[in-house]
């Protein structure tokens, strides 16, 4: 359905501006995700300490966008779509500076991991990485286009990624049985195999949104509860 | 869509309404609820404020204008021939959009209707306060009760008139715009006056501000070019209403 513009056209350009730095703040997200895996995968500590840093340009991002948004809901007291909208905007830039922090955490994890022997050749967290950047460009592309399927696919995903991160956990364990000098490092891809899914479950989140926004019903806890998740 | 209530104090069916050969209102059907504030909202010309006179009958006294359809108050067509326009008036008050005290005393504002109506006027002093009381506005003029009217401010003279219409104990008020000639504090105490009279009365508001209608509205109606488009709770109205065109226009995408 077309969306008709609003008659103030400084109000239209304030929502569009919205958008495009969620998009911007998503495509900063990929891609400090995307780095902290290759400086793992290339085991370049160079890669990762450049993500620690870039994470202040994220944190940045998401205060600015928040403080956009309450700025319309104090001067343009937005309803119906624009509310939900805006509500689902603070959400979202929240769960992407989250998934910030988690690419900090991966990039923390791969230096440690670059100053010892490689354990074993890394396979399925690149993939996990491959769906996660996935799982935040279409949930962001499902908040432009309105697009409920798409969100919906996000959703599904998401199921990959966990499963992905148990079999990996199921195989470190048979690594630490073997051998316990490879504790620590098991250990270690386990907490980043953790923070890929937690990543999944962030970009989940910003498709809940999406379904919110459109349809104006919650569904984050009908499927996967994110906050049991936080506190386990 | 809001069901037929077997509570509404009103129920409209099928009302359509004529200026002459001009349809302004087309096919309206719906009820109000007993204490609960209704608010109509919609562009210039969509209607609402024709639909509010009709309520309490102001419009016989425009030449040329005709009624289809049936208004039941509690249940009787206010409109069949056996009803005394007059009473429809006094049990549907109204308050307009510029405060139009008469130019009389405070307690003469608040005295003349009950003594039109009455024969008893032995408490005549007790109405006059209860009423500046329910209007809270009281306090402000309880020591200049024989002072004019004319003499209050803007806000207050809104309070006044609406503790003139609370004196002829209606049962409904309808509300035509009543804070738009108003300051943003005197409009603060209308709405907070208007939350406390929904415990006793029904109310009726026309607005054009639609803030007003999401912060003190139980059910919102939206009204385009004479046809009802949207009645629903407020809160649905104002997070996410049911028809677009509704959407379009409270979210300011439109024309």
């Amino acid at each position: 359905m077309e969306e008709r513009r609003h008659t103030s056209s400084h109000y239209e350009m304030e929502l569009q501006e919205i958008k495009n730095g969620l998009i911007y703040l998503g495509a900063l997200t990929e891609k400090a995700i995307q780095m902290a895996m290759q400086s793992l995968t290339e085991r370049n500590s160079d890669l990762a300490h450049k993500v620690i840093k870039d994470d202040d340009e994220i944190d940045k991002m998401d205060t600015e966008l928040e403080e956009r948004c309450i700025r319309i809901l104090a001067l343009r007291q937005p309803t119906a779509i624009d509310l939900r909208f805006i509500t689902t905007a603070i959400k979202i830039t929240g769960h992407l500076e989250r998934i910030g922090d988690m690419a900090v955490n991966i990039s923390e994890k791969a230096i440690q991991l670059n100053e010892e022997p490689q354990l074993k050749p890394y396979i399925d967290l690149p993939r996990m990485t491959g769906l996660v950047g996935e799982m935040i460009k279409n949930s962001l592309d499902a908040l432009i286009r309105n697009d409920l399927d798409l969100a919906e696919k996000v959703r599904q995903i998401e199921q990959i990624v966990d499963d992905l991160n148990e079999q990996i956990f199921r195989e470190l364990l048979t690594f630490m049985m073997e051998d316990s000098k490879s504790i620590h490092r098991a250990l270690l891809i386990m907490q980043v195999s953790k923070n890929l899914e937690r990543i999944a479950d962030h970009a989940k989140g910003v498709a809940d949104m999406v379904t919110y926004m459109v349809t104006g019903e919650c569904v984050r806890h009908q499927t996967c509860d994110l906050n049991e998740k936080e506190l386990a | 869509m809001v069901d037929m209530d077997p509570n509404a104090i009103i129920n409209m069916h099928n009302v359509s309404f004529y200026y002459g050969q001009s349809r302004a209102l087309t096919d309206i059907t719906m009820s109000i609820k007993k204490k609960n504030v209704t608010a109509l909202i919609g562009p210039s010309g969509c209607g609402k404020s024709t639909l509010l006179r009709l309520l309490n009958r102001m419009n016989d006294l425009i030449d040329g204008t005709r009624v289809e359809g049936e208004i039941l108050f509690e249940g009787k067509n206010i409109y069949a021939s056996d009803i005394d326009p007059v009473e429809i008036r006094r049990k549907i008050g109204m308050v307009f959009q510029k405060p139009n005290p008469f130019p009389k005393t405070i307690y003469n504002n608040i005295a003349y209707g009950p003594k039109l109506t009455s024969t008893n006027n032995n408490d005549m002093d007790t109405l006059v306060e209860q009423s500046l009381k329910q209007a809270v506005l009281w306090d402000e003029v309880k020591d200049i009760l024989n002072k004019s009217a004319m003499n209050l401010s803007g806000g207050q003279q809104q309070r006044l008139c609406i503790a003139r219409a609370l004196a002829m104990k209606p049962d409904i008020l309808l509300m035509d715009e009543p804070t738009s000639a108003l300051d943003p504090i005197s409009t603060a105490k209308i709405e907070e006056l208007i939350e406390e009279l929904k415990k006793d009365y029904t109310i009726i508001i026309v607005t054009h501000n639609m803030q007003q209608a999401a912060r003190i509205s139980d059910e919102t109606a939206f009204f385009y070019l004479g046809n009802l488009v949207e009645y629903n709770k407020t809160e649905k109205i104002f997070t996410n209403p049911d028809v677009k065109h509704t959407e379009d226009y409270i979210t300011g995408r439109f024309g």
